[in-house]
């Protein structure tokens, strides 16, 4: 029990200690790329909280939230169909896993060139690149429900929406949501280069300027906090997912032990 | 010494010449030939055979879950074609029947839910088959935190629920151990008496299969074929001490076993 | 047999049916748009792999990734290994690596190419980080798994520490680099894309931007083709030498990401 305690400071601890580890070492820097730990949380400050909030931190997530919402419905939508019907998974196939393999960053470009610069161009940019590790996922799960769950389906005469809803869509629930988090992370990345190839709102594009005027703390404080917004976004995920699947991690552990 | 009405021989389930056949042409594999039996009202007709003989496939074939190849099942002489709705089936493998998601109580009322019942039946026979199968207290439970043969009284009580004519049940008891066998076995005459559903079990265990049935159903050879079915006239109500204590009961198991046993 | 081109043939319509779907819309509904039809796009690409510039970006980007991701998984093996043999290490380097591992290289994009401008160097670097942290995370976990029987009984035959990890903790801990590097192949060409869209680092990425930034909307297409076909052999690549690797051990899969 010691042990275990023992543990859990050091990874709470660790964290913390390289924090004000960087804070003590860069506290009298002249280093232009690495400026004080201090001036960087004031700069932070100044721009986040809350100068900026409204016309850049919710516009990025406002799109983020947006274009992810719609490719995830896609995604799970588009995937029951190619699942359960065999000539449109036939048909999908191909062109999905050449679509898949292209990085999502270099849709961007495309969307640029097709819908111009504006809001339109990143919802869409995200959306389409975060579509299809949900899309993938869906279909693996779908196809690797069990039979026997299949039939009972079958014996106890389910109805269709019933089969589709309550029994295909909880079973292949886990593999949806690995996918779904994925998609997370991908349509994170491409909100911020959305923003930095075709923006002037938004944190991406606001770090992007500052990087390029030379605004090094600036720079910093829109680097910080991207990465506190992706940690966060995906502890959010997380959280949520444990709590909805909570009954397979259970049934997990109990199969393990 | 009471005998099963011979005036309650009413015919349920009639399976006639009923063939099954894997694939085609040259890689065609026949696992059923013409079966012919008959399942009257009320009773409880264990299926019995060596390994991989193919019970599974017929009863697969008799849920509606297969289309059979040549032959038919009825039922009250209308011809089965998909699952039919007065007949309920029991898996063999529990754990992967049940859906982990839902408390056991939910997994009772899945199939419920499409018969749109008033709520106060639907709880009603949910909670009367929780009761029957002594798991009033789990309900609120996950299927994978109970043992095995709590799971396959969950699957029990699933079908009780869903009311059935007909009960099939595949190797139910064959996974777990063998206290939990004699009650389970109970519990099944149990249902017969109670709710007056006629039951077929596949089972490959041959004193249970006697200790059960009003008739056994022996299938041999591949592709299976009945060899015969016997009557077994032991007493009712049967209990698990008196009832395999008996000298009939050595006797019809030694005939149903030797039959098994007989080279094809 | 015949099972089998059924579903090919739908493929094969399937993709046809997509090529025809933009012809029509390439000449139709966005008719004088950036969207070029797919002939036009494809004889550009034959054009480009006429000109020496273009095999010269590919080979910038395929040598990025590949070697981004081979120093990775030395780096990363390495650090794995040290890491996951003693026990507070691991959770104090864990907890900073958990803190990490949502946040994807492109929020340091623009700290990286102010510090070492828009050059190759600058993309191995992104790349490395990229590749890196899910390799090491991997590794411990795989050591972490080692079977303690394996070990004790390596230890009662008097191998040394060392001998140990590398002929006992290292082929247990396979698989589980096996995923990570199954992961971290296509997010190496990923990383290497982006560095030279948004970084200005050399190979494919920077071709697309010029492209789109001169409104050279075929070119700019036919590279996106590029780019999903060179995914396709990544994706490829990695699923034959994870077979070969770990032929003795593919079914066993444990993924902690």
């Amino acid at each position: 029990m010691k042990r275990k305690a023992l543990n859990w400071s050091l990874g709470i601890a660790t964290p913390v200690l390289l924090v004000a580890a960087w804070w003590a070492a860069s506290a009298n820097s002249m280093n232009t790329f690495f400026p004080p730990l201090s001036a960087i949380m004031i700069r932070f400050r100044q721009l986040w909280l809350f100068d900026h909030f409204g016309s850049d931190i919710l516009l990025s997530l406002r799109n983020l939230l947006l274009g992810y919402a719609v490719a995830t419905v896609a995604g799970v939508v588009i995937g029951f169909v190619t699942a359960l019907v065999p000539v449109a998974r036939w048909a999908l196939d191909p062109v999905i896993h050449f679509l898949r393999g292209i990085p999502p960053v270099a849709l961007v470009p495309i969307f640029i060139s097709l819908i111009g610069f504006g809001i339109e161009m990143r919802v869409a940019s995200i959306a389409l690149a975060a579509l299809f590790p949900t899309l993938i996922a869906t279909v693996d799960g779908i196809r690797s429900v069990d039979t026997t769950l299949k039939d009972v389906s079958s014996v106890y005469r389910l109805t269709r929406g019933e089969k589709l809803a309550q029994v295909y869509l909880p079973a292949a629930g886990p593999q949806i949501a690995s996918g779904m988090q994925v998609s997370l992370q991908v349509a994170f990345i491409v909100m911020i280069a959305s923003e930095m190839l075709g923006s002037s709102e938004g944190i991406g594009a606001m770090t992007l300027l500052a990087q390029q005027s030379f605004m090094i703390p600036d720079m910093w404080a829109g680097i910080l906090l991207l990465g506190v917004i992706g940690f966060g976004a995906n502890l959010v995920f997380e959280l949520l997912k444990n709590r909805i699947l909570a009954w397979h991690a259970g049934s997990r552990r109990l199969a393990n032990s | 010494m009471t005998v099963r009405n011979a005036a309650a021989a009413l015919p349920r389930l009639e399976v006639t010449a009923l063939s099954k056949t894997y694939g085609s042409g040259a890689s065609a594999k026949c696992v059923i030939e013409d079966l012919t039996f008959t399942v009257n009202t009320g009773e409880v007709v264990c299926i019995v055979g060596p390994s991989g003989v193919g019970k599974t496939t017929l009863l697969k074939c008799l849920a509606g879950l297969q289309p059979v190849t040549s032959g038919a099942a009825a039922i009250d002489g209308r011809k089965i074609d998909g699952p039919p709705a007065e007949m309920a089936l029991v898996f063999q493998d529990y754990s992967r029947s049940l859906m982990p998601w839902l408390t056991v109580r939910k997994n009772i009322r899945l199939p419920l839910r499409h018969l749109r019942l008033p709520a106060a039946e639907l709880n009603q026979r949910i909670d009367t088959a929780l009761e029957a199968v002594g798991l009033t207290h789990a309900a609120n439970q996950y299927p994978w935190q109970l043992s095995g043969g709590m799971q396959q009284r969950v699957a029990i009580a699933r079908a009780l629920a869903y009311r059935p004519e007909i009960l099939i049940m595949d190797e139910p008891f064959a996974s777990v151990d063998a206290q939990t066998r004699f009650e389970l076995e109970d519990l099944c005459l149990k249902i017969r008496d109670d709710f007056g559903m006629t039951i077929l079990v596949v089972t490959h265990d041959i004193d249970e299969a006697v200790y059960l049935s009003d008739r056994v159903v022996v299938l041999g050879a591949k592709p299976a074929r009945v060899l015969d079915v016997v009557g077994i006239d032991l007493p009712a109500p049967r209990d698990q001490i008196s009832s395999r204590a008996l000298k009939e009961f050595a006797d019809q198991r030694t005939n149903v076993l030797s039959m098994i046993r007989k080279p094809a | 047999m015949k099972t089998q081109i059924k579903p090919a043939a739908v493929g094969a319509l399937g993709i046809a049916g997509a090529l025809l779907l933009w012809q029509f819309v390439a000449t139709g509904p966005m008719n004088g748009s950036a969207l070029p039809t797919p002939g036009h796009a494809i004889a550009e690409l034959a054009a480009l792999l006429t000109t020496g510039t273009f095999w010269a970006n590919l080979a910038d980007t395929i040598l990025i990734a590949l070697g981004g991701l081979a120093i990775s998984a030395v780096a990363g093996v390495a650090a794995g290994l040290l890491i996951g043999s003693f026990g507070p290490v691991r959770y104090a380097t864990m907890a900073v690596l958990e803190f990490l591992k949502p946040i994807p290289p492109i929020v340091v994009l623009p700290l990286v190419v102010l510090v070492l401008g828009p050059t190759a160097q600058m993309s191995w670097v992104l790349v490395v980080i990229g590749c890196a942290l899910p390799i090491v995370m991997q590794t411990v976990a795989g050591v972490h798994d080692t079977d303690p029987v394996a070990r004790d009984t390596a230890r009662s035959y008097g191998m040394g520490h060392a001998e140990i990890l590398l002929r006992v903790t290292l082929p247990g801990a396979m698989p589980f680099i096996g995923t990570a590097m199954r992961v971290a192949a296509p997010a190496a060409l990923v990383v290497a894309v982006v560095a030279g869209l948004l970084g200005g680092g050399p190979g494919l990425g920077q071709s697309i931007y010029q492209a789109q930034a001169a409104g050279d909307f075929p070119v700019l297409y036919a590279l996106v083709l590029v780019l999903g076909l060179l995914g396709l052999v990544f994706q490829g690549a990695t699923r034959l030498a994870e077979r070969r690797l770990l032929h003795w051990h593919e079914s066993y899969r444990e993924v902690v990401l």
